[in-house]
């Protein structure tokens, strides 16, 4: 261990500030192509609005208590969808990966409709369940089931033999089994679906928002949209960029590669 | 064949087991009318080949297999399934990643829901008596194999199991770290008094530490002789200087070499069937 740490502890950090700075370049880049993009007349002014228009347009949205009303649904609405998209995933996942017959039966189907694009179910979610939350929250939870089943199936067929008789030579219950052995043995995979399970539900949502509804941020953006106001829609594409980044690297944080050991 | 060795008093009793398996070339005896019995305080090692059966006979006695016939009794009970009396340690990788040597040892005491500070007082004591002291908190990924199958060995003494039954423990660890966790082992066996029953395939192990060995036929896997080890205890690894053990060792292997020859000819034979 001694040895190990210091031969490689002092070389990461060179390297992360080289990718930093190459980071801040690319951005820095895009940032100035832009500008010289929206100057330069060659496209209409509104398709490239200035970075001045679009920060402007930042700061008034932030200023609107109206922008995180939409905001707090847009969350609720994945949230949501997460949390019953992913336990249900969760849920299957175990069971196909647990019983071969379950799993030979079904799990080609979870396959075959795992990359269907899912908002052609849109229409149908609608009647079912209204043009509010509710259509929003059922995209999105069928987006998310997916990939998290399948990850958990594949998951729990990655379980270590040896514990899972270590777990019965000392006589554990079923729920014992599940919550002390299976759910931890597989924590890496799980969180790898919940991962992509909360990118789907998030792209399942917002796509539903804008085709439909009357709030939310898919919402604000096509109505942005609708009424040429592009430098709103593009202030508002960047918070949902941070905000996607953000989430992603919290899901990633909670079982991650930092807490490898512990969870 | 030798007379059942076995005693009314015997806190392990085997008798006549079979177990067979059905395979697409047909039904193969992995266990062939095996009995014997297991004093109480006792180490016994079960020796053979590989193929003999010996595993599957641990995964019987452990209660995670079943068998075909006869009969497998602990302290008067039947062995139906994993038994509390019997504390399994496996062969291979078994520590829980996830969890610290702490967590680890005192996972039996967990499942029975014993309170906290006390399964954490109680695996304590056995992680300093497996010589971990100052492990406590270290995750397995921190640990040599050997220090690993040591948490292994101190999770499943933790449970207090009236026998410790252990498959070939240490076959995966270098020849000098296997010597003296082999010590370790009898130290600890020698001071909880600890009836044991170690299955391996290293005829030195078995010397070194058993009371009695049994040796096994390669396939079909019968009772081939128990050979009492008449060697003063307490042991350490030392002993395997000694002439008494030079003889015990070429007694087993004059027995063992008959029938591991046996089975590498019938691996030949499957191989060549193979080819043609």
């Amino acid at each position: 261990m001694a040895d190990t740490s210091r031969v490689t502890l002092p070389a990461p950090a060179p390297m992360v500030s080289q990718v930093t700075m190459l980071r801040v370049a690319i951005i820095l880049t895009v940032l100035a192509v832009w500008e010289f993009l929206s100057r330069s007349g060659w496209l209409y002014r509104d398709v490239v609005p200035s970075l001045l228009a679009i920060g402007r347009a930042l700061i008034d949205l932030l200023t609107h208590g109206d922008y995180y009303f939409n905001l707090a649904v847009t969350a609720g609405e994945v949230g949501a969808a997460l949390a019953i998209g992913g336990s249900l995933g969760l849920i299957v996942g175990i069971a196909l990966g647990a019983n071969r017959f379950l799993s030979k039966a079904f799990e080609s189907y979870l396959y075959y409709l795992g990359p269907t694009p899912k908002i052609i179910f849109f229409p149908i979610m609608i009647m079912w369940f209204g043009v509010g939350p509710g259509s929003k929250i059922a995209l999105g939870t069928l987006s998310c089931f997916f990939p998290v089943a399948l990850s958990a199936a594949a998951g729990m067929r990655q379980i270590d033999k040896t514990l899972i008789k270590v777990g019965r030579s000392f006589r554990a219950t079923t729920m014992q089994m599940v919550f002390k052995i299976y759910l931890p043995a597989m924590r890496h995979p799980i969180i790898n679906g919940v991962r992509l399970g909360l990118g789907v539900a998030l792209i399942g949502t917002l796509l539903a928002e804008t085709k439909l509804s009357n709030k939310g941020i898919g919402f604000l953006i096509i109505q942005a949209y609708s009424i040429f106001d592009m430098p709103r829609m593009y202030a508002m594409l960047i918070i949902l960029f941070i905000l996607s980044i953000g989430a992603n690297s919290l899901v990633g944080h909670f079982g991650g590669l930092d807490n490898i050991k512990r969870s | 064949m030798n007379a059942p060795l076995q005693n009314p008093s015997d806190i392990l009793v085997v008798d006549d087991v079979v177990v067979r398996f059905d395979t697409p070339e047909g039904a193969v005896t992995a266990v062939d009318h095996v009995s014997f019995g297991v004093r109480q305080g006792e180490f016994l090692s079960v020796i053979g080949p590989s193929g003999c059966g010996k595993s599957t006979l641990f995964n019987v006695i452990g209660g995670l297999l079943g068998h075909t016939s006869g009969t497998a009794n602990v302290a008067g009970e039947t062995i139906n399934g994993p038994h509390p009396s019997i504390g399994m340690v496996f062969q291979e990788e078994s520590t829980f990643p996830w969890r610290n040597v702490t967590d680890n040892v005192a996972f039996p005491l967990e499942l029975i829901g014993m309170p906290k500070a006390q399964r954490i007082e109680r695996a304590r004591h056995f992680i300093s008596l497996v010589g971990l002291d100052g492990f406590e908190n270290r995750y397995p990924n921190e640990l040599s194999g050997g220090m690993r199958q040591r948490v292994s060995l101190a999770r499943t003494l933790a449970s207090e199991p009236k026998i410790l039954l252990m498959d070939e423990p240490f076959a995966a660890l270098d020849e000098q770290t296997r010597l003296l966790l082999g010590d370790k082992v009898l130290q600890i066996q020698q001071q909880l008094k600890q009836t044991t029953l170690l299955i391996t395939h290293n005829i030195t192990e078995a010397v070194q530490m058993s009371d009695r060995i049994l040796v096994m036929t390669y396939r079909p896997g019968k009772v081939k002789r128990i050979v009492d080890i008449d060697l003063p205890r307490p042991r350490t690894s030392d002993i395997v200087g000694s002439e008494a053990f030079g003889r015990y060792v070429a007694q087993i292997w004059a027995d063992l070499r008959e029938e591991a020859s046996r089975g590498m000819r019938d691996e030949e034979k499957t191989m060549m069937g193979a080819k043609s």
